[in-house]
């Protein structure tokens, strides 16, 4: 008998790239990431895959070679998704979160940033959906990748001789993107009270430690406010590239792209209240019948189409509001949305489901 | 491995389990652990051995985590070996407690076996409790920004704010007091959560707070609970309920000074501490971590030691690791440390627009100077 033995991988998918366009990849790294957690995932152009770490204070762009242009139908559907991944993972679908949902531009396949366990030994784990609806591991060992660590400026007093006191600060990053060579990156502490917007040159330099900027907004009558930023858009509103951004209860506000300089103190315009009790969860923008229109999924004041044609000359709102205001809006009929991502120009991808039930996977033709 | 068969396993559709038969054992106790299949027969463990798909030995040997409603689900990822007359399957995570796991063994010509196996349930008893909730003074302003729990054990992520209330005095919960966030604000241990108030709840003239009112009132009694019901990084409730009470008092919104505070020089030549009396309570975290103790001389050289608070976060200790020495030092403190309300050094909460305020081109932090002698 032959006493060789043989080790493979199950569905470990090959993920380094040799077809990747050099000026975005040539300065990567192969080997395999570390990862703590997967937050938020963000494309970018040539399958440049966006992967934010709350619990290293890290963006990871990592080249996935998933870049063959889909061809036909690209519909997306897998229903109690939730189940599937626990299962591919070992474990109960309660036992995982899906931290996010994004669908690669130029092959429409979703990938999913997944959490095993809740606790504090939770595995990060990225998935793919395989087009009979089954998602896969996309195996991280040998892959091209860069890392452009946030700028924490609390040093690990716990590290200094003589402390004791542990360092406790994480910065949670609630959303990503990328736009016009940047990764756009909104954080919040769990200490200091704050929001942060940084805007972090892509290909990475060696230390990109990216610029940090304070966002106002001035829709709580005179007086402006740090709240944390929960979602935003890139956005161009006639030449100048704008930041779509959404707080909790939900003011929608924007501000130039150009302003994220170091240190610099930028107060958004707020263009649109969607009402309170609600905390936004995704935008996306699409194109239909020649305009452009934002789509926003909420938590409590469900899916939300925005004409962006009001944007250009929309007046700020400074005053108090009784409920909704800014922007007309069109409330869009689609119930239990957690992720939202634009598919192609015609379909949105979304991950629904009621709490404590199946998450579903579904295509959904844009409203 | 010998230990493996002791654990309940079922074969279904085997005629009999002999060692020629293919069976599987569930190596519980092997780490990482495994599935292995016996009894298959030497020429096909050698063709299996040249099998080099993943999905080709999934299709011999699969390990499935079952679940409630889906359909079809992928067997567990893992890896595959063939050795020692056998062919193991090594899952990529370990087995959870609370899953039933299925694994098939098809080998052409021969019945599938079937076995299952469950980890028995955690009986340990409920042991996490609610160490400590900061702030830990009972009269808190109106406009009090945030507390931090900390629990005795690592914690479990996820539906946290279903568990966690500011009550009224009557009991009654208000309606949707924190700043909801699906990370949820845990530190890196997950022994500690932070918890926002709305910003937009405790402003001035902001609209949640005409439509539903501000979370806290000047006068009133309140506590922050967190039900038993909260699970454990073990997936354990809390051994017990909690409440902190408070009352509430009058908004803050003057900025932190550290010109105001009382610093207590300690002696050259000990350990002492060095005391400094803050004119109200500080955010617990923040005056921790945002506070150095620097001497003068060559260029401002932090000094080594351990800061603690007492007093309702009132008063700072800082304990050196050697002892002072005669000098002139600068107690430092960034200006984004805040008190309850998160009132900045220079900058309260809410800036009116009309001040034109703007921090840009000052320092990061202030100083106040003081000396050993």
């Amino acid at each position: 008998m032959k006493k060789s033995t043989f080790a493979l991988s199950l569905f470990a998918l090959g993920l380094v790239v040799p077809g990747a366009r050099a000026d975005l990849t040539s300065d990567m790294q192969e080997g395999k990431p570390a990862f703590r957690a997967m937050s938020q995932l963000a494309f970018g152009p040539e399958g440049v895959l966006f992967i934010a770490d709350t619990k290293t204070a890290a963006i990871t762009a990592i080249a996935t070679g998933d870049t063959k242009v889909a061809s036909g139908d690209a519909a997306i559907k897998s229903e109690a998704i939730d189940e599937k991944i626990a299962a591919l993972l070992g474990t109960k679908s309660d036992q995982i979160v899906i931290e996010d949902l994004a669908v690669n531009p130029i092959s429409k396949r979703a990938y999913l940033a997944v959490s095993r366990g809740k606790g504090p030994d939770a595995a990060a784990v990225l998935v793919r959906v395989k087009a009979d609806g089954q998602p896969e591991l996309v195996a991280l060992d040998n892959v091209r990748f860069s890392r452009a660590e946030l700028p924490d400026p609390a040093a690990d007093t716990a590290a200094e001789p003589g402390k004791k006191q542990q360092n406790r600060r994480l910065e949670a990053i609630t959303d990503i993107a990328y736009v016009d060579g940047k990764v756009l990156v909104a954080g919040l502490s769990n200490e200091e009270f704050s929001s942060s917007l940084r805007a972090i040159p892509f290909p990475f330099k060696t230390v990109a430690r990216g610029t940090s900027v304070e966002i106002y907004h001035g829709a709580h009558g005179q007086f402006e406010t740090r709240a944390p930023v929960r979602t935003f858009v890139p956005y161009k509103v006639g030449k100048e590239q704008q930041i779509l951004a959404a707080y909790t209860c939900t003011p929608l506000v924007q501000f130039a792209l150009d302003d994220l300089k170091p240190g610099a103190k930028v107060k958004g315009k707020t263009i649109a209240e969607f009402g309170n009790r609600n905390r936004p969860l995704d935008i996306i923008v699409y194109q239909q019948g020649g305009k452009d229109f934002l789509l926003m999924a909420n938590s409590a004041r469900g899916v939300i189409k925005v004409a962006t044609d009001q944007i250009v000359g929309a007046s700020s709102i400074t005053a108090k509001v009784a409920d909704t205001q800014g922007l007309k809006f069109e409330k869009i009929a689609w119930d239990g949305i957690n992720q939202l991502d634009l598919l192609d120009a015609r379909h949105a991808l979304v991950l629904r489901g009621a709490a404590g039930k199946p998450q579903n996977l579904e295509t959904l033709a844009l409203p | 491995m010998g230990r493996a068969l002791a654990f309940a396993f079922v074969c279904l559709g085997v005629a009999s389990v002999t060692v020629a038969a293919p069976a599987i054992r569930w190596l519980i106790d092997a780490r990482p652990t495994a599935v292995e299949a016996t009894g298959i027969a030497p020429e096909i463990l050698r063709d299996l051995a040249l099998e080099l798909t993943p999905e080709g030995w999934a299709r011999v040997l699969a390990v499935f985590a079952e679940q409630g409603s889906a359909d079809t689900t992928p067997p567990m990822a893992g890896t595959w070996r063939v050795g020692g007359g056998s062919l193991r399957f090594t899952p990529q995570f370990p087995l959870v407690r609370g899953v039933r796991y299925r694994a098939e063994l098809r080998i052409e010509g021969a019945v599938a076996a079937i076995s299952f196996f469950q980890m028995p349930a955690d009986t340990a008893a409920a042991t996490t409790v609610v160490a400590q909730v900061f702030p830990s003074a009972s009269v808190l302003p109106e406009n009090q920004l945030k507390f931090y729990v900390h629990f005795s054990a690592p914690m479990s992520r996820g539906g946290v704010y279903g568990h966690v209330q500011i009550r009224d005095a009557a009991g009654q919960p208000i309606e949707l007091p924190f700043l909801e966030l699906d990370e949820e604000l845990w530190d890196l241990a997950m022994t500690r959560l932070t918890l926002l108030i709305d910003p937009g709840r405790i402003k001035r003239g902001v609209k949640p707070l005409e439509d539903i009112g501000p979370v806290f009132e000047a006068g009133k009694n309140y506590s922050l609970t967190v039900d038993a019901a909260c699970t454990d990084a073990r997936g354990r409730p809390l051994r017990a309920a909690f409440a902190k009470k408070f009352s509430i008092a009058a908004a803050d919104r003057t900025p932190p000074d550290p010109a105001r505070w009382r610093i207590r020089a300690p002696a050259a030549g000990t350990r002492g501490p060095l005391v400094v009396e803050f004119d109200e309570p500080m955010d617990h975290a923040l005056a921790l971590r945002m506070i150095r103790v620097v001497a003068r001389e060559r260029g401002g050289v932090e000094i080594s030691g351990e800061p603690t608070l007492a007093d309702e976060e009132r008063r700072w200790s800082f304990t050196p690791a050697q002892p002072w020495t005669r000098n002139h030092f600068d107690l430092t403190v960034e200006r984004t440390i805040e008190d309850l309300a998160g009132n900045n050094i220079g900058k309260s909460f809410d800036v009116d627009l009309s001040e034109k305020a703007d921090r840009r081109d000052e320092p990061r932090s202030v100083a106040v100077g003081f000396e050993v002698k």
